[in-house]
């Protein structure tokens, strides 16, 4: 039988449930209080875990996951200070959080009190027919009782019947990890690397590219202080994603801006991401730096081992310098200018298109550019030149961004079926790139 | 799966203490365990304070695979249930054998129940019968308490006499002594006397041991409420034998 997890109103306490089911049923409710102890709630940065419904905390050595659709309970200890799952041993928390990225830094939502009493539901002959687990949470004036019934095999009726008396207490079914969050005043982050925007198809497209355009930039910006405070590679990886589809919106939709302002601009963004290339390219070498060992003997891990150090001390110096250019006035005069400027339509000037409605605009560019990379790729067979399999995957690559775009003009699932292919194929050319380059780099 | 059974021809040998100590070693080591008290006085149902189900008593119980399973309860224990007792013999026969011909249709009904655990253990009743046959056939291991008096030695005997007789495998065979008194030589004699006899006799004993009598008290195994003392530990020892006998 399916638990029921819920949430009880303020003023209800574990003692009142204890009154409330043993005054009631035929049952007796036998209540394990537990201490009250200090926890911290634990998070991404983009909120993976609340997102997938789950509540993370670290409770001194032991890390309480509590899964709010499964309404499963699992715990592991993790004594040493971590950041990445990579970190903890391998564990029932860390298997149930198999879909969360590895990559990603895990930080502190909010520090709060919390006790993890038990109950159980005992029969006449002191047989347990159900158990209920049930979290306080305090932080500063604010408290929350989560609970979660747990049915055993046999005993449906008992459930039933426990589940039944905490709705009448006014318990309420509770399946997302935001309204725990809200219940106790802890602001809950927005951030997505790939936000929804909502754009009326038939809008000018000077007016949706703006709103893309702006949407990147602030999502660009969410990031600097994660770069700053180098929590993970993340930060910088979807800074960097942020910029590049601000400057593809720049260049594959033509004639949207004068082609004046279109190349200043592309220009300015093009400048700035030149000074984050060495740092992401430091990072892709040394997260995969267990890969690399393993490619080579043991005989040379020494060796690995040196280059590697000297990659972490170039890393340093890399993170350094793009720390002082987020913190430059410079930096924030440009970044600011761009914010101004893509605040309103208005302030850019108008290219001979600008007016043309969004959806028509783009369904043509996505068709053109889809043409383009038929041709190209009728064209290739067994001795077909690198280069024009190179070419292939920079148009693709264009089709896919110009695909992504589109989908606040059309029906998402749609679009999201029609890019899963295109993403297998340009994973596939991309291999065949980076096989290409190195083929060449041995050869040299 | 494995099937262990716990069975002796003799009454009052601590069968019934065994399963539910055992069952309560298996689940604690991790494995989904199903304890059966296919014993009529429901003594290992009475340990646990599961209360027999009135499903239990329809004659129709183990040709209806939903009966089955809705008959299963959940004891207090992580990872350990039971199917309390009452039931039509000659069904559960029928239950068992068809529980291990990987052909047979009532197996693959009950395929998403056996999916379930890893070890069944059967708490027999002491006798000879159709269904001890049939326990001596599907049981993967059989675990035998035997007391250190002649009478039990002669008990044993006949036991295997019974398996040679009948073809049964003798080496599923896993006796062991149960109620030891080390203070008595007899009782230690005895036990060297059979572990050299049999070549299953297992090292491991259970002794005579008042935590082991409170079960009644407590009704619990004894390893729920006394697990530092001897006798919780003789039963973990136990477990590891048989564990090891049966091979996981």
């Amino acid at each position: 039988m399916e638990p029921f997890i819920f949430t009880l109103p303020r003023g209800k306490s574990m003692k009142r449930v204890h009154h409330y089911l043993n005054s009631r049923t035929r049952y007796n409710l036998d209540v394990i209080k537990g201490e009250k102890l200090d926890a911290v709630l634990l998070d991404t940065f983009n909120s993976e875990i609340a997102r997938s419904g789950q509540v993370l905390l670290q409770v001194g050595q032991t890390l309480l996951l509590i899964n709010l659709l499964s309404c499963r309970i699992v715990e592991q200890h993790a004594a040493s200070p971590w950041s990445f799952l990579t970190e903890l041993a391998i564990g029932p928390v860390v298997a149930a959080l198999k879909t969360v990225s590895r990559l990603r830094a895990f930080m502190v939502v909010s520090k709060l009190t919390l006790r993890c009493d038990r109950g159980l539901l005992l029969d006449d002959e002191g047989k347990t027919r159900a158990r209920l687990h049930v979290f306080a949470f305090f932080r500063k004036k604010r408290s929350l009782l989560l609970g979660i019934t747990q049915s055993l095999r046999g005993y449906d009726r008992a459930h039933r019947d426990l589940q039944h008396h905490l709705t009448d207490m006014g318990g309420a079914a509770v399946r997302d990890a935001g309204e725990i969050l809200r219940c106790l005043k802890i602001k809950q982050r927005e951030y997505s690397a790939k936000p929804d925007i909502c754009i009326a198809p038939e809008n000018p497209i000077k007016d949706s590219a703006t709103t893309i355009i702006r949407t990147y930039l602030d999502v660009a910006r969410q990031n600097e202080a994660g770069i700053l405070a180098d929590y993970d590679t993340e930060f910088l990886h979807d800074y960097r994603v942020s910029f590049r589809k601000v400057r593809s919106v720049l260049s594959l939709f033509k004639g949207v801006y004068s082609s004046e302002q279109t190349n200043e601009l592309k220009r300015e963004f093009a400048d700035l991401m030149k000074h984050t290339n060495s740092l992401r390219d430091l990072d892709v070498y040394l997260l995969d730096r267990e890969d690399y060992f393993r490619m080579v003997p043991e005989s040379s891990h020494d060796g690995v081992r040196i280059l590697f150090d000297i990659m972490a001390v170039k890393r340093r110096v890399e993170h350094k310098k793009i720390c002082r250019l987020i913190k430059s006035k410079s930096y924030r005069q440009l970044v600011g200018g761009w914010v101004e400027l893509f605040s309103n339509d208005e302030y850019l000037s108008s290219g001979s298109r600008a007016m043309k409605s969004s959806d028509r605009y783009v369904a043509r560019l996505i068709l053109n550019r889809y043409r383009k990379v038929c041709r190209i790729a009728r064209r290739i067979n067994e001795t077909t030149a690198d280069d024009a399999v190179h070419e292939l995957r920079i148009h693709c690559k264009k089709l896919r961004y110009l695909m992504e775009f589109s989908l606040p003009f059309f029906p998402k699932k749609k679009v999201k079926i029609l890019l899963r292919p295109l993403k297998r194929l340009q994973d596939n050319l991309g291999r065949f790139n980076d096989y290409s380059v190195q083929q060449v780099c041995f050869f040299l | 799966m494995k099937i262990i059974a716990c069975y002796s021809n003799k009454g009052g040998v601590g069968k019934t203490a065994t399963s539910v100590n055992l069952a309560y070693a298996c689940a604690m080591s991790g494995r989904q365990t199903l304890l059966c008290d296919m014993d009529p006085q429901g003594a290992s149902g009475f340990y646990f304070r599961v209360k027999p189900s009135r499903k239990l008593k329809k004659q129709a119980f183990f040709k209806d695979v939903d009966c089955f399973t809705g008959a299963i309860r959940a004891s207090d224990y992580e990872n350990l249930d039971l199917l309390p007792a009452n039931m039509s013999y000659r069904d559960f026969d029928i239950f068992l054998s068809r529980m291990k011909n990987s052909r047979s249709r009532l197996k693959k009904a009950l395929k998403a129940v056996g999916n379930e655990y890893d070890v069944i253990i059967l708490d027999c009743p002491p006798n000879i019968s159709l269904l001890s046959e049939n326990v001596f056939r599907v049981a993967d291991k059989i675990v035998v308490p035997v007391i250190p008096t002649t009478l039990s030695e002669r008990t044993l005997e006949q036991l295997y006499d019974f398996f040679k007789e009948k073809k049964y495998q003798r080496k599923k065979l896993l006796p062991f002594i149960s109620m030891m008194q080390k203070r008595k030589n007899l009782h230690k004699e005895t036990k060297l006397k059979l572990q050299k006899k049999y070549k299953n006799f297992l090292d491991k004993s259970i002794p005579f041991a008042t935590d082991i009598e409170k079960m009644g008290v407590h009704r619990a195994p004894v390893l729920a409420y006394a697990g530092t003392r001897p006798a919780a530990k003789a039963y973990k020892d136990l477990w590891r034998a048989v564990e090891d006998k049966v091979g996981f």
